[in-house]
């Protein structure tokens, strides 16, 4: 009815305007962009050494990939809430360590003729721990009204040293022996740890964009005002975004014990950096309300993709640090000039 | 033209510490009928809106809707029982589609049990959404649209539209013609008046006295706190409104 200024009377002219906004959708779409830059990176470090396309360097990239991408899934919805969570590293090592120390306690006494009830018992301490350190972070948000960034990092700091002290810095071994035998099983390039990841981000995939619980999230980064004036509880929802970001974590933490066969304490050292490059370089804003998690996915493989290609190339693995600020400066240059442009994700 | 008492608010006072914001304020909403709210800054407007619309709790005195007495502990309180709230400038979250905006809290979901966990009939609110707002007389760009994307105007239509469109008893809207070009503000008047045909009770909120004396059927003026007049607005004419407002009296 009053919408006439885009309803052009030219059914020729509407036509050519139609397709050239295709076009530039699709060139302004994030994700259409990472997948072509991760396309000619594979290619690029296939051509400097051709041992970068096989399927041995697939399965190192993807056992790379799995950790990162669930702890950069949950930084993400952090992230379109507003919010930055700091702490997922440390929750890594700490969950690590707390589950080694009890898989130990338990196959070393009653459980030892069980080691997969062992090791189901070690992702459930994974979890509780990460869900708890959530929980914490966001009843120092909510109730000590501390900023995100100081709140996790508070427990960044507490967990990461509880973490070393409690191991005086060595990694906890005598666990289950089976928890190095469960990667090995290989379906394609994909293990079977590697597999449940792929299950658990396609699940967070639909409750981020396809149900109320991502609704909110993006409402809440969006305007928080405006979702709390709707009738929103913002506090129980920011609840539920740390703790599933502690959650995230603590499964990560078990993905690296099942890797190593032992909770090692640094094991997710500096993996917060990682996973917010990873949700930068997919397109999402941290000033919140804008984030895709097929773009998490893609930012999460161009980092570990580069990280095999330069050690494959011979170039010093430490080059990836400033490829991967490289990329950072693009992604949010690209960010920044689709705000100027006025059009939203 | 007023049926009977809906929303009232008696002996209503607010502190905030030692700053008593509202001072023991008392007003009364009939049905289908329009209340102007008018103030000088700091004159206690906002802070009435807000225990109105449950996002703050007054110190002490009463909110009746329907004469039964309510404890608003939330906006979500408020939304349940039928007040609906436009606040100022910030009614809206940019980066959600139009549709998503109007649904925002009551989203409709999938039947059976995929909308037991919250999966959203993102289809149905989109066409709901459009119907929703052409109803109360608002052309409206597609639903799917982003917020974010929609000029001043349209943003403040999408959010009086959602307001009408859920209220089921009173509506209070804060300065929603503000910013607004002069066809704009007259297409926001004449949504009030929509929504005062339908029998909703409607708090108008603003420093333009002009659309106060142009759609109110009554004025409650507020100052430092405390109601100082409270009259039909066939009672005062611009000059004497401004006088009424900041105290300093003309005529």
């Amino acid at each position: 009815m009053a919408t006439t200024e885009t309803h052009s009377p030219n059914p020729a002219g509407t036509q050519v305007v139609v397709a050239s906004s295709r076009f530039k959708t699709l060139i302004s779409n994030q994700q259409f962009i990472l997948l072509i830059v991760w396309i000619l990176m594979v290619i690029g470090f296939s051509l400097i050494n051709h041992i970068f396309f096989s399927v041995g360097v697939a399965e190192n990239i993807l056992l790379d990939w799995a950790p990162l991408v669930l702890i950069a899934v949950g930084e993400l919805i952090v992230i379109i809430s507003g919010g930055i969570d700091l702490s997922v590293g440390a929750i890594v090592g700490f969950t690590g360590v707390i589950s080694a120390f009890a898989m130990r306690s338990l196959y070393e006494g009653s459980l030892a003729e069980q080691p997969y009830l062992v090791l189901a018992i070690g992702v459930l301490v994974c979890v509780i721990v990460g869900l708890l350190v959530g929980l914490i972070n966001s009843l120092l948000i909510n109730y000590a009204k501390l900023v995100p960034f100081i709140a996790t990092l508070v427990t960044l700091g507490a967990c990461s040293g509880m973490a070393l002290v409690f191991t005086k810095g060595a990694p906890v071994m005598g666990g289950p022996r089976e928890a190095i035998a469960l990667s090995p099983a290989w379906i394609g390039p994909f293990s079977r740890p590697v597999l449940i990841v792929v299950v658990v981000v396609l699940i967070l995939w639909a409750f981020v964009h396809k149900a109320r619980f991502g609704r909110y999230t993006f409402a809440i980064g969006s305007n928080s005002f405006a979702a709390r004036a709707a009738g929103i509880n913002v506090k129980r929802h920011v609840t539920k975004v740390y703790m599933l970001s502690g959650l995230m974590a603590g499964l990560a933490g078990f993905f690296f014990y099942l890797r190593l066969g032992s909770g090692a304490p640094t094991s997710g050292l500096g993996n917060e950096l990682d996973a917010i490059a990873a949700v930068v370089i997919g397109g999402a804003a941290l000033t919140g309300g804008v984030g895709r998690v097929s773009g998490t996915v893609l930012g999460a493989l161009i980092l570990t993709t580069v990280t095999s290609g330069l050690i494959i190339s011979g170039v010093d693995p430490q080059w990836k640090r400033v490829v991967v600020a490289a990329l950072i400066a693009i992604a949010a240059t690209l960010q920044a000039l689709r705000k100027t442009e006025g059009g939203a994700s | 033209m007023s049926g009977e008492v809906l929303y009232e608010v008696r002996n209503l006072t607010k502190r905030y510490g030692a700053v008593v914001a509202l001072d023991d304020a008392s007003m009364k909403l009939h049905a289908g009928e329009i209340v102007g709210l008018v103030g000088d800054n700091g004159a206690g407007k906002s802070t009435l809106v807000k225990c109105l619309s449950g996002a703050h709790q007054p110190t002490s005195g009463q909110i009746l809707l329907d004469d039964v007495e309510r404890n608003w502990h939330s906006p979500h309180d408020a939304i349940q029982a039928g007040v609906e709230t436009l606040y100022q400038d910030s009614g809206l979250a940019p980066h959600l589609s139009v549709s998503a905006n109007v649904f925002l809290g009551r989203e409709l979901v999938k039947p059976g049990i995929l909308g037991k966990m919250g999966f959203l009939s993102q289809k149905q609110m989109d066409v709901q959404a459009h119907r929703d707002l052409e109803e109360v007389g608002i052309a409206v760009p597609a639903s799917g649209r982003s917020v974010s994307q929609l000029s001043g105007g349209q943003r403040q239509a999408v959010a009086i539209g959602r307001a009408v469109a859920w209220a089921s008893k009173v509506i209070i809207l804060d300065e929603p013609t503000n910013h607004l070009g002069a066809r704009q503000a007259g297409e926001v008047l004449n949504v009030m008046l929509e929504a005062k045909a339908k029998g909703l009770g409607v708090i108008f909120i603003s420093h333009t006295l002009p659309h106060v004396l142009q759609v109110t059927d009554r004025v409650v003026v507020l100052r430092l706190g405390k109601v100082v007049k409270d009259a039909p607005t066939s009672e005062f004419d611009a000059e004497s409104l401004l006088g009424t407002i900041t105290g300093l009296k003309i005529g």
